[in-house]
C-alpha cells in the first residue's frame, strides 16, 4: 500500500468507518510509515477541532420564537385541526411519529409564546424581591418531595424543578411556587436557613434568556456557560442543562453564588 | 427544541449566511410536519430532518448563490460566538476559542461545497457515512473520498491551529 492509497483509509479510520478487510492492510502500512501515523494524529485533531467548533454554536433564541409562532407549524386556535394533522386515521406508525415530533418540537414550546422582550430571568427575580419584603406568600411544604411533586404537577410533568442539596450551606428547601412570565411557567424552589434565602428558578429556555448585560463565565472543565447578573440587590447566576434553564438567586456575594452554581451544575 | 441547534449549525455552514440559515431551519420544521407520513419510526429523526433541510437548501438557495464567489462573501462578526468578558481568561480562554471558531468558519467558506457538505454532516453534525450519503444522494465511497480531500484543504487553511501540514500524499 502506498501513502496515497492510505489517505482515504486514514479518513475512514478516524471516523471509525473502516471496514475489516481494509483495516488490516492499513494497520500494516501504518506500522511501517511514521508519516501516515502522523497524518492519522493530524486528522483526528482536525476532526475534534471542527466538532468542538460545532458544539459551541447554538441557534439564536429568536429562531426558536419564530418557529413556535409560525402558524404553519402551530396552527392558531385550532387544536382540533392540529390533532387531525397528526391523527387523521388509525395508523400504528403515527403515534410513534407524533410522540417524536412532540418531543422534538412541540413540548418545549408550550410556554414559549412571549410578548415582552425583557429577559425572563431578570423578570423572575421580582418574586425574590417581593418575598424578602414579605409581600409574597408561598405554600410551605413539609418535605422536599412535596415541593417537587407540587411543582412538577403544575407543569403537567413536562419537566421537574432543579433541586440541590445545600445543607452544607445551611439551606433547606422550604417552599415552592409557580411563576408565569410572558406565558412561560417558571418553577421556583425556595431555600431558607442560617445561610439566608436562595431561590432556584427552573424553566424551559435557552441561554438567550440571560439579560444582555450579564457577565458570562465559561467553565472549561464542565464546558458550560454561567451568566451572572444582579437586580435590586439580588444576585443571580443562570446556566443551562439541555433545554432547562436554572437560575440561582440570593443576596449572598456573587462569587459565592457563582461557585455554588458551578459546583452543582451538571453538563448536559 | 431537540435538533434545533444541530439544524442551525448545518444550515449556517451550508448557506454561509445567518439569515438564510434561520429561514432554512424554519422551513425545515414546516416541511417536516407536512411530510410526517414519510418518516419511518425507529429511524434517526436527526438525519431525516437534515435531509429535508439539505433538499430545501439545494432547491432554493444553492442556485441563487452560485454566482457569488466564496472569497467575495464577507460576514459581520458572528454573533453566535459571543465575546466574553475578560473576567474568565486563561490559556484555554474563550477569546482564543472564538478566534479558532471564526477561522474554521472561514476555512469552510473557502472550500468547494462538494467537500464542505460531508465535513458539515460528518464532523460537525456527527452523522455516519451512511446517513451523509443518504442526505447527499451519493455513494458512501464518495463521502469518504470527499471527506479526505476536504479535510486536507481544511488542514491547509488551519495549519496554524491544528499543527503541521499533512504529508501523507507522498508515495512510498
Amino acid at each position: 500500500m502506498t501513502c496515497e492509497e492510505a489517505q482515504e483509509l486514514i479518513t475512514a479510520l478516524v471516523d471509525r468507518e473502516l471496514l475489516d478487510p481494509e483495516r488490516g492492510s492499513l494497520q500494516s502500512h501504518l506500522q511501517e510509515c511514521p508519516r501516515c501515523r502522523f497524518a492519522v494524529e493530524q486528522e483526528q485533531l482536525l476532526k475534534q477541532t471542527i466538532r468542538g467548533c460545532a458544539e459551541r454554536m447554538h441557534a439564536p433564541g429568536e429562531l426558536r420564537d419564530r418557529i413556535l409562532s409560525d402558524r404553519r407549524v402551530f396552527p392558531e386556535k385550532s387544536p382540533t385541526r392540529w390533532r387531525h394533522r397528526l391523527w387523521p386515521m388509525p395508523n400504528l406508525a403515527r403515534p410513534a411519529f407524533a410522540a417524536a415530533v412532540i418531543l422534538a418540537i412541540a413540548l418545549p414550546g408550550f410556554f414559549f409564546i412571549r410578548g415582552s422582550r425583557e429577559p425572563v430571568a431578570a423578570t423572575a427575580l421580582e418574586s425574590y424581591d417581593l418575598f424578602r419584603k414579605g409581600a409574597l406568600s408561598v405554600h410551605r411544604a413539609e418535605n422536599p418531595a412535596e415541593i417537587v411533586e407540587h411543582l412538577t404537577r403544575a407543569v403537567g410533568g413536562h419537566f421537574h424543578p432543579m433541586g440541590y442539596d445545600l445543607t452544607a450551606m445551611h439551606l433547606q428547601p422550604v417552599a415552592g411556587f409557580v411563576q408565569e412570565i410572558q406565558g412561560r411557567k417558571i418553577l421556583v424552589a425556595v431555600y431558607q436557613g442560617q445561610g439566608g434565602t436562595l431561590f432556584c428558578y427552573t424553566f424551559f429556555g435557552s441561554e438567550q434568556d440571560a439579560p444582555g448585560n450579564a457577565a458570562r463565565f465559561y467553565d472549561t472543565t464542565k464546558k458550560m456557560n454561567f451568566y451572572a447578573f444582579s437586580r435590586g440587590g439580588v444576585n443571580a447566576v443562570l446556566h443551562r442543562e439541555g433545554e432547562i434553564i436554572c437560575v440561582l438567586a440570593s443576596e449572598m456575594p456573587m462569587e459565592e453564588l457563582l461557585a455554588l452554581a458551578r459546583s452543582k451544575a451538571t453538563p448536559s | 427544541m431537540i435538533h434545533l441547534d444541530h439544524l442551525y449549525r448545518v444550515a449556517f455552514h451550508l448557506a454561509q449566511d445567518p439569515v438564510d440559515a434561520e429561514d432554512l431551519v424554519q422551513e425545515t420544521f414546516v416541511r417536516a410536519l407536512a411530510a410526517h407520513e414519510q418518516f419511518d419510526p425507529g429511524t434517526n429523526m436527526k438525519a431525516w430532518l437534515t435531509k429535508i433541510l439539505h433538499n430545501f437548501f439545494v432547491d432554493h438557495y444553492r442556485q441563487r448563490k452560485r454566482w457569488i464567489s466564496a472569497e467575495a462573501v464577507t460576514h459581520p462578526e458572528s454573533e453566535h460566538w459571543q465575546r466574553l468578558p475578560d473576567l474568565n481568561p486563561g490559556p484555554d480562554s474563550n477569546v482564543l476559542r472564538k478566534e479558532l471558531d471564526d477561522q474554521i468558519s472561514q476555512a469552510l467558506k473557502k472550500i468547494p461545497e462538494e467537500f464542505r457538505a460531508p465535513i458539515v454532516l460528518v464532523d460537525m453534525a456527527d452523522l455516519s457515512y451512511d446517513e451523509a450519503a443518504s442526505i447527499l444522494s451519493c455513494p458512501i465511497g464518495t463521502i469518504r473520498s470527499r471527506l479526505s480531500r476536504g479535510r486536507k484543504l481544511m488542514q491547509q487553511y488551519l495549519k496554524v491551529y491544528v499543527g503541521g501540514e499533512p504529508k501523507r500524499a507522498t508515495q512510498k
